[in-house]
């Protein structure tokens, strides 16, 4: 029954986001709200237990296996993201943009962040230390979908653009890497015991990943490669949720060697993937919403600095890359702008840390970015017109196509 | 076909691998998607082995899945397929869609009444042998022993009620695959329908006679509501979903089988929880369609031939994980002895009863009335939690049963298909 509730809802708001009444004319950042997925998640938020309570806690807990599906469906669209050939052939100054822009943002929002996390809930400094990571972490992601789109639409230069949503492609993996860490330090009793459980996700994604490729080779109906494609997305997923390891890094580890290994088929693949990304990652902001416990005032006393210092962090750090990347990665002028739009993976990181790493800090955690990732997407669409300048007008390119999850 | 078990040895290995790494943790996450995902593919690519061993892709999905469930490998946790009775509820409701599309009235006028009489003769016949078996076990049955003789009786009634049911889901799944058209398919398909719906009447019957033999009183009135509610109401919710389903494909023109997904979860899971019959929901709705507009039926159908595949490869891996093994060891004479009358009443009433002008008819229906799945396992469930003193045992004895005949029934209707010769080919893309 819940998940029919959820099905029901997500159809109806579906139904209501592609209506003529969230129209980006009259509703800018209603329209862009519900394009990013994040109106799925304000909705999940308003029906979850804290406020409405359609959903209980139980059923919450019931609806873990879609949660797993989704976290381990986003991980294998990010590792098919990561293109080894490509990433071989960049050089080693758009590596560091990339980390400065994405570290700096990490360092502004986690070390200030440590203190009133250690002081409100009075945990263990290693719980401590996870949660502030994480939300650096989830501070360092940026979405590169303004800067695809401004190119698209005439209104940025396309090398600019594609510039943007490089660094922005690369900052995904300090948020994958502090994951881990956090994961490490957060999710098992010993150090030792974290870092075999990582080691054991990214195995299983490994071993999903070569078999993904060896079962799809020599497939040609489309229905079985979509069929053999959801049940491996499943299966690396489920066997992680089930094995209790991140089912985010599972999954990314499986993409990664499907790319790696997969020659042709890792396009047939992504492309099968792509027909359910939408709806899956829709469903998922939906559970991840509905698990925020709106009730926690120390978490809204934290959003304010999260965003701020967030904010800060993204210009300066955007300052910094722009200064290592000269004359290698032609980017926009006041690049961190353009790096404000947080994307969805920040909310996968919290909603596995939360999964994982069960109590009072995680779920403060969850809270603070939730609420932090609407905010930010709502001042992304004002910051970014700071970098799209009059001058830049170039020729339009055809349709926009954002991916949801980064 | 060698790719085929290749693939497939090293997804077992892959589940073994995973199950081996669980026992190292003290404690497990949730165990469905995993579930879902590990049946999903095995079945997929043991389809493929049954079909080249000349056997139906549905057989090899039921088999694969009692190989890696918890009664035998134990690969899937029994949680993990518990939590997929939602896909279960999703199949049945495509599958009935499906089957609905095929009722026109045109063949209901054609066949309807001699499919409707030699239904009664073979549930008749075939409910008389099991209810008289049944009694003589008694001694061998120990959830008998302790009754009186009109409890035993009822129990008997009831019980031989639900061991005469057939399975629409297995019969229209075979169909799908072997693309059978012809006048044999379409009495054989109408009769399994056709016998459901009399198994819901006289099960409705059965269970209140049964409750008051027991104390709980005969509640006539209550009774006939429940049967006119499940039968009636489904068919009423079954045409509120066909118009809304005929508005969606007359306004919105794309993502059909998505849509259509969506609604046969929501009949599912909705005509569970209002006590009506879900199959008889999407087979109204399904029936409705096809009659109103020939064209929006069609392109429902091929909507779900399209979505099929993955939906019938993990419904009936699924339901090949759930069979109790176990079940068979401790019932297993006196199941078989039934399983044994059961086709033997079956072929004995369709030898005698089948309209003499099909020679088709006496010499291979029987083959396809031995399935038993879905109904057969809903029923047995619903005797274990409406009779709790005996119902489990009941239960176990079905069980069984279903064991056996889906075992062996889906191999006798693609062989009696083939005999009919209907088949027009072995390989209906994307279907089970």
């Amino acid at each position: 029954m819940q998940a029919l509730l959820v099905f029901l809802a997500i159809a109806a708001l579906s139904l209501l986001a592609s209506s003529p009444a969230l129209d980006p004319a009259r509703f800018p950042a209603l329209a862009r709200l519900a394009a990013g997925g994040f109106l799925f998640l304000l909705f999940g938020v308003v029906l979850g237990p804290s406020v409405v309570g359609v959903l209980s806690v139980e059923d919450l807990y019931l609806l873990r296996p879609m949660m797993a599906l989704g976290l381990g469906t986003a991980g294998v669209i990010l590792g098919l993201n990561l293109e080894p050939r490509l990433l071989r052939l960049l050089p080693r100054p758009v590596y560091s943009a990339a980390l400065a822009h994405a570290g700096t943002a990490f360092l502004f929002v986690a070390v200030p962040l440590f203190v009133p996390l250690l002081l409100t809930s009075r945990p263990s400094w290693h719980a401590a230390v996870g949660a502030a990571s994480l939300l650096g972490a989830a501070a360092s992601l940026s979405s590169g979908h303004f800067a695809v789109l401004a190119y698209r639409g005439g209104r940025m230069d396309r090398a600019r653009g594609l510039g943007v949503a490089l660094l922005t492609m690369l900052d995904d993996a300090v948020g994958l890497v502090v994951l881990a860490l956090a994961l490490l330090l957060g999710a098992a009793p010993t150090a030792g015991e974290g870092l075999g459980l990582v080691c054991l996700a990214v195995l299983l994604g490994i071993l999903c990943g070569s078999l993904l490729a060896f079962l799809t080779h020599a497939l040609k109906d489309p229905a079985e490669l979509a069929t053999v494609t959801l049940g491996m997305v499943a299966l690396v997923g489920g066997a992680a949720a089930y094995l209790r390891v991140s089912a985010l890094l599972a999954g990314v580890a499986c993409g990664a060697t499907l790319a790696l290994v997969g020659g042709r088929t890792t396009e047939r693949v992504a492309r099968a993937l792509g027909r359910v990304e939408r709806p899956v990652f829709l469903v998922l902001v939906f559970l991840v919403g509905c698990g925020v416990y709106t009730r926690d005032w120390a978490a809204w006393a934290l959003v304010p600095g999260f965003v701020g210092l967030r904010f800060l962090g993204k210009v300066v750090g955007g300052t910094l890359a722009q200064r290592f990347a000269r004359g290698v990665l032609e980017l926009p002028p006041r690049v961190g702008y353009a790096l404000i739009a947080q994307g969805g993976l920040a909310l996968c990181l919290v909603a596995e840390y939360q999964l994982l790493v069960p109590g009072g800090l995680s779920r403060r955690v969850l809270d603070v970015v939730v609420v932090g990732a609407v905010v930010n997407e709502l001042l992304a669409g004002q910051a970014f017109r700071q970098v799209t300048t009059p001058s830049a007008r170039v020729q339009p390119v055809p349709p926009p196509d954002v991916g949801v999850v980064t | 076909m060698k790719g085929a078990v290749v693939r497939l040895l090293l997804l077992m290995g892959l589940l073994a691998i995973i199950s081996r790494a669980q026992v190292l943790r003290a404690d497990s996450g949730t165990p469905v998607t995993l579930a879902a995902g590990a049946l999903l593919l095995c079945g997929l690519f043991a389809g493929k082995v049954a079909k080249g061993l000349g056997l139906p892709r549905l057989t090899g999905y039921l088999l694969v899945g009692v190989a890696v469930g918890p009664y035998m490998l134990g690969f899937i946790p029994g949680e993990g397929v518990k939590g997929l009775d939602l896909v279960k509820g999703l199949a049945v409701s495509l599958i009935a869609l499906v089957a609905g599309t095929e009722l026109r009235l045109g063949l209901i006028r054609r066949v309807g009444a001699r499919v409707a009489l030699l239904c009664a003769a073979v549930c008749g016949v075939t409910f008389i042998v099991c209810f008289a078996a049944t009694v003589a076990l008694k001694p061998l049955l120990p959830f008998l022993a302790p009754l009186t003789l009109p409890q035993v009786l009822a129990v008997s009634a009831l019980l031989s009620t639900v061991v005469v049911s057939f399975s629409p889901t297995v019969t229209i799944a075979i169909v799908q695959e072997t693309s059978a058209r012809g006048s044999f398919t379409e009495f054989l398909m109408a009769l399994v329908i056709i016998g459901d719906l009399f198994v819901m009447v006289a099960f409705a019957l059965a269970a209140g006679l049964t409750r008051a033999t027991f104390g709980g009183g005969l509640d006539v009135a209550g009774l006939l509501s429940g049967v006119g509610w499940e039968l009636f109401g489904s068919v009423v919710v079954g045409g509120v979903l066909a118009v809304v389903m005929l508005v969606y494909m007359r306004g919105v023109k794309q993502e059909l089988p998505l849509f259509l997904v969506g609604l046969s979860f929501a009949a599912a899971e909705g005509g569970t929880r209002l006590h009506l019959s879900p199959l008889l929901v999407s087979l109204a709705a399904g029936a409705l369609i096809a009659n109103l507009d020939e064209r929006e039926g069609e392109r429902i159908h091929h909507a779900i031939q399209r979505a099929g595949l993955p939906v019938f490869a993990l419904f009936f891996a699924a339901a090949g994980a759930g069979l109790k093994l176990d079940a068979l060891v401790t019932v297993g004479p006196a199941a078989l002895l039934l399983v044994v009358l059961r086709g033997g009443a079956i072929w004995f009433s369709c030898r005698r009863f089948a309209p003499a002008d099909d020679p088709r008819l006496k010499n291979y229906l029987w083959m396809g009335l031995i399935s038993q799945a879905g109904v057969t396992f809903g029923l047995a469930a619903l005797v274990s939690r409406t009779f709790p003193s005996f119902g489990p045992q009941v239960e176990v004895l079905i069980v069984a049963m279903i064991t056996a005949h889906e075992l062996v029934g889906p191999v006798l209707t693609r062989r009696a298909l083939t005999a009919s010769g209907e088949v027009r080919t072995d390989e209906a893309q994307g279907t089970a």
